[in-house]
């Protein structure tokens, strides 16, 4: 069984480049530097490739992966998470310093001497142009909700205020005032995304609609500005001699070939079209492991492979049954079978990636649903017992074959047929349940799912910040972004007091106890596994970065020695 | 005639018609929005916000109305899914690049696919027959991602000869040509096989032989010209299927044509995107069908007579 997300599973996808991607665009000066920079080639120029056309480079209306890929390449933020010794280090952006007030609410920037890609310097008014543009509601922006903990923002975003009253202003031309509604302690990870990057007022106006959708209506502070841009088939970027660290970029040029096509990007690799390429598919991780002028680099990323339940059904409204669902896969197993054990088997919500401070959440947290099935063991039990105790609870008997189970799958091609008489093999065994499956494309899928409509789901989520509130918040209350329709009020309280503790130790205790309460209590979701970014890099190409969620573009690479 | 051709003109507006209203209603009765891509649950304010700048909060027959008003006015509106990018831009921008590759593409494989039909019905049942007909049942079985991907791994990988991919310069026209005219070289081949093998059979092959005119003569000026006919029917289909371009060969090999289009924007829910391509290859289709009447009554003097007559 060959596992293969291809291009059909939109959502996977959208979510696995963002990884792959993101990791494309992450490159460092002491990264992978090999210290050869002595000899670097005449000619500084990197060639790769999106699998989707960017929908636009407006910071403001943008709303894929594709478009933020380029966006980290031309502008520069406030701030840069960038990676030195293999760890991540939040370097300066268009801000040389900055300061918060005691309890973390009022964040003040002061910006250094950068220029637009005309000339113009970059001001305090830029930035409280472009999140204002960002949260007033007629500008409709997918992003906006990025913007949430700055002060007003909601009010601003519905129209009961004017977009003048966000907790935004410039003090001066070169200091930047945000007022944020309540203390938040993953805020200087948060604007180092695209909906906090600076816009131009005046040309935001002259090019209306158009802002942001060809090469011409775009305007730049970043390493690189954007030389063309032919949709469909290629974006290219050249160094842009305005900005403030322009010494230390030193390509010259970086190509984008749109490449929607799998086997395109493979045979581009091997021709020598593009540098770089990533792929999930064992037999082209085989071929290119083989090839001797190529780096392999492959590192857990933070997108999460999960199944979650429908709370509000009749039968998974009942969480013994749930714990049952959620500890009869195994995880070891499922990732050898479907994933072709190209992912790492998880036992918590929280992603292996994720941090607190300076502590890996995982490792602090440990392995939940590997304690829970330990503590199981322990007691002589087995999930089937679970299963069988849930069914007394709400009076079903005790016969599972009995039980109307469908698990919704959102693909129908050959690899969710194969995952899905997985899934009924395994239950049937260990719990004795007629499986029923549902396939559906994507768009039906999500559909029936935020509409209530589904027993058990399955789908894949990466995370966005380094954080886990990024990913724990997803099961609050009023929020539900996994639709499960689960309210509890103990664990919507640990996340909100979590979301204000500046105080790292205790922010990751309150975290472990919502995690308990989501996973152990409630088995609200259940993880299975975390993707993997397979890459492979040509060898004379330095100066790139493997930490997933570093963002700092093509800004340090080099290459010595193409042929 | 001139009555006749306004009859037609109307036919066609109605039709026209008819195919947009049921697009627009069958599009949105498809699952999910074009903000579903993103694969989030937005907040409902971000969400709301999104719809109210589209538009698409308003009743479904009111968006329906504006829609139309704006179609009478030639405005094919804007991409939901790409800011900016106008929908009768986008396709003025690329289907003549479709058309290119498919034009030469098309014309390619309409001179070898007629040569080999030809070679193919005078040699019926020996050997050239049957290499061109193995020809034939291969491009029109092999699926167009397998030859594609074959001729960039020993063309472009192994031999390195030409780019897998990309557009700008003549040498990435190539490729595609090449994958694009394996399919017309198989259909035009066969369909005019078989009805050159038909013509060859009828009464007016014997008078001409019997004239004393030269083989040459009769095929090219008697058999040819009369075997044409249904070639034409399926040229037809084939020159509007050139400006609407060619999903997968374009996706692979980079070409920015008008084929990418037709099928993302379903995938994504762009509705206007969706709108506005089903018009132009509903517009073009309309029109190339009356041109093929039209052309029908040049080439085929019993056709002529048909609409002359009240």
């Amino acid at each position: 069984m060959s596992s293969k997300w291809s291009t059909k599973r939109l959502f996977v996808l959208f979510l696995t480049f963002t990884m792959v991607l993101s990791v494309f665009a992450g490159c460092t000066p002491q990264g992978k530097d090999t210290g050869k920079t002595a000899e670097l080639d005449a000619e500084q120029y990197i060639n790769t490739y999106l699998v989707a056309d960017p929908t636009t480079l407006d910071p403001s209306l943008r709303s894929d992966s594709y478009s933020s890929s380029i966006l980290v390449n031309t502008l520069e933020g406030l701030v840069r998470m960038e990676e030195r010794n293999g760890e991540y280090y939040l370097n300066r952006g268009d801000a040389e310093r900055w300061e918060s007030n005691e309890d973390g609410t009022v964040w003040t920037f002061y910006l250094g001497d950068n220029k637009w890609e005309d000339g113009v310097p970059v001001t305090a008014d830029q930035y409280v142009y472009s999140l204002r543009r960002s949260s007033a509601p007629e500008t409709g922006s997918p992003n906006s909700y990025f913007l949430a903990p700055i002060k007003n923002f909601e009010a601003v975003n519905k129209g009961e205020l004017d977009v003048t009253e966000l907790g935004v202003r410039a003090i001066d031309e070169k200091t930047l005032e945000i007022t944020l509604s309540e203390p938040v302690p993953s805020f200087l990870s948060m604007i180092d995304t695209t909906v906090y990057y600076p816009q131009r007022q005046d040309k935001v106006e002259e090019w209306g609609e158009k802002y942001g959708s060809e090469a011409q209506y775009t305007i730049s502070n970043g390493p690189f500005k954007v030389a063309s841009w032919t949709h469909n088939s290629s974006i290219v970027l050249v160094k842009n001699d305005q900005y403030w660290d322009a010494e230390n970029v030193k390509l010259e040029k970086v190509t984008y070939y749109i490449m929607p096509d799998e086997t395109t990007y493979y045979n581009a690799f091997e021709a020598g079209e593009i540098d770089f390429v990533g792929t999930g598919k064992t037999e082209w991780l085989e071929r290119f492991k083989s090839r001797e002028d190529t780096v392999y680099n492959s590192y857990t990323s933070a997108t999460i492979t999960y199944s979650f339940f429908n709370t509000e059904d009749e039968l998974f409204k009942n969480a013994n049954i749930r714990k049952a669902f959620m500890l009869a896969i195994d995880r070891e197993d499922i990732n050898e079978v479907c994933f072709s054990g190209l992912r790492v088997p998880t036992y918590g919500w929280v992603v292996p990636t994720i941090s607190v401070g300076d502590r890996n959440y995982r490792e602090a947290a440990g392995d939940m649903v590997k304690e829970m099935l330990e503590e199981l063991k322990q007691n002589g039990q087995t999930p089937k017992d679970l299963l069988l105790k849930g069914m007394e609870e709400l009076g079903l008997g005790n016969d599972p074959s009995k039980l109307k189970v469908t698990f919704s799958l959102a693909g129908t091609d050959e690899w969710f047929r194969n995952l899905g008489e997985y899934l009924q093999q395994v239950y049937k065994r260990e719990l004795g349940v007629n499986l029923e499956i549902s396939f559906a494309e994507w768009g039906i899928f999500y559909d029936n799912v935020t509409k209530g409509n589904y027993q058990i789901g399955f789908m894949g989520w990466g995370a966005y910040y380094n954080d886990p509130y990024d990913v724990l918040s997803l099961f609050v209350s009023d929020y539900d972004a996994i639709e499960t329709g689960w309210k509890n009020a103990q664990y919507d309280e640990l996340i909100r007091r979590a979301s204000t503790e500046m105080d790292e130790d205790k922010r990751l205790q309150l975290y472990i106890d919502a995690e308990t309460i989501l996973i152990k209590d409630e088995a609200v979701v259940s993880p299975l596994a975390t993707s993997r970014v397979n890459q492979f890099v040509r060898d004379y190409v330095h100066g790139y970065s493997t930490l997933g969620f570093s963002n700092m573009g093509f800004k340090y690479v080099y290459t010595v020695g193409r042929p | 005639m001139l009555r006749y051709a306004i009859k037609r003109i109307g036919y066609a507006v109605v039709t026209l018609f008819i195919v947009v209203t049921v697009t627009f209603f069958l599009m949105r009765s498809i699952p999910g929005d074009p903000l579903s891509h993103m694969a989030r649950a937005l907040p409902e304010q971000t969400r709301a916000n999104y719809y109210a700048k589209y538009g698409l909060d308003k009743p479904l027959f009111t968006q329906y109305l504006m829609y139309m008003k704006n179609l009478l006015r030639g405005d094919l509106g804007e991409s939901v899914l790409y800011p900016g990018r106008s929908v009768s831009e986008t396709i003025a921008k690329t289907s003549p690049i479709s058309g290119l590759v498919g034009g030469i593409a098309l014309a390619i494989g309409f001179v070898i696919g007629i040569t080999l039909g030809i070679i193919a019905a005078l040699n019926k049942n020996r050997w050239p027959d049957y290499l061109v007909m193995f020809v034939a049942i291969l491009g029109t079985t092999i699926p167009v991602f397998v030859f594609a991907s074959l001729l960039q791994y020993f063309v472009s990988v192994k031999l390195g000869w030409l780019p897998p991919s990309g557009w700008g310069q003549p040498r990435h026209l190539v490729l595609p040509i090449i994958v694009l005219s394996f399919g017309p070289v198989a259909s035009f081949a066969r369909y005019l096989k078989s009805s050159m093998l038909d013509t060859l059979s009828q009464d007016y092959i014997l008078t001409a032989q019997a004239k004393g005119l030269s083989q040459r003569d009769v095929i090219l000026r008697h058999a040819l010209r009369n075997s044409m006919l249904p070639i034409v029917t399926i040229l037809a289909g084939r020159i509007v299927g050139v400006f609407t371009g060619a999903f997968v060969v374009e996706r692979m090999f980079g070409v920015p044509g008008i084929g990418f289009y037709y099928i993302s924007s379903i995938n994504n829910n762009d509705y206007t995107m969706i709108l506005g391509t089903t018009v132009f290859y509903a517009a073009l289709f309309v029109i190339a069908q009356l041109v093929v009447d039209f052309v029908y009554m040049l080439v085929d003097p019993r056709i002529r007579i048909v609409p002359e007559s009240r």
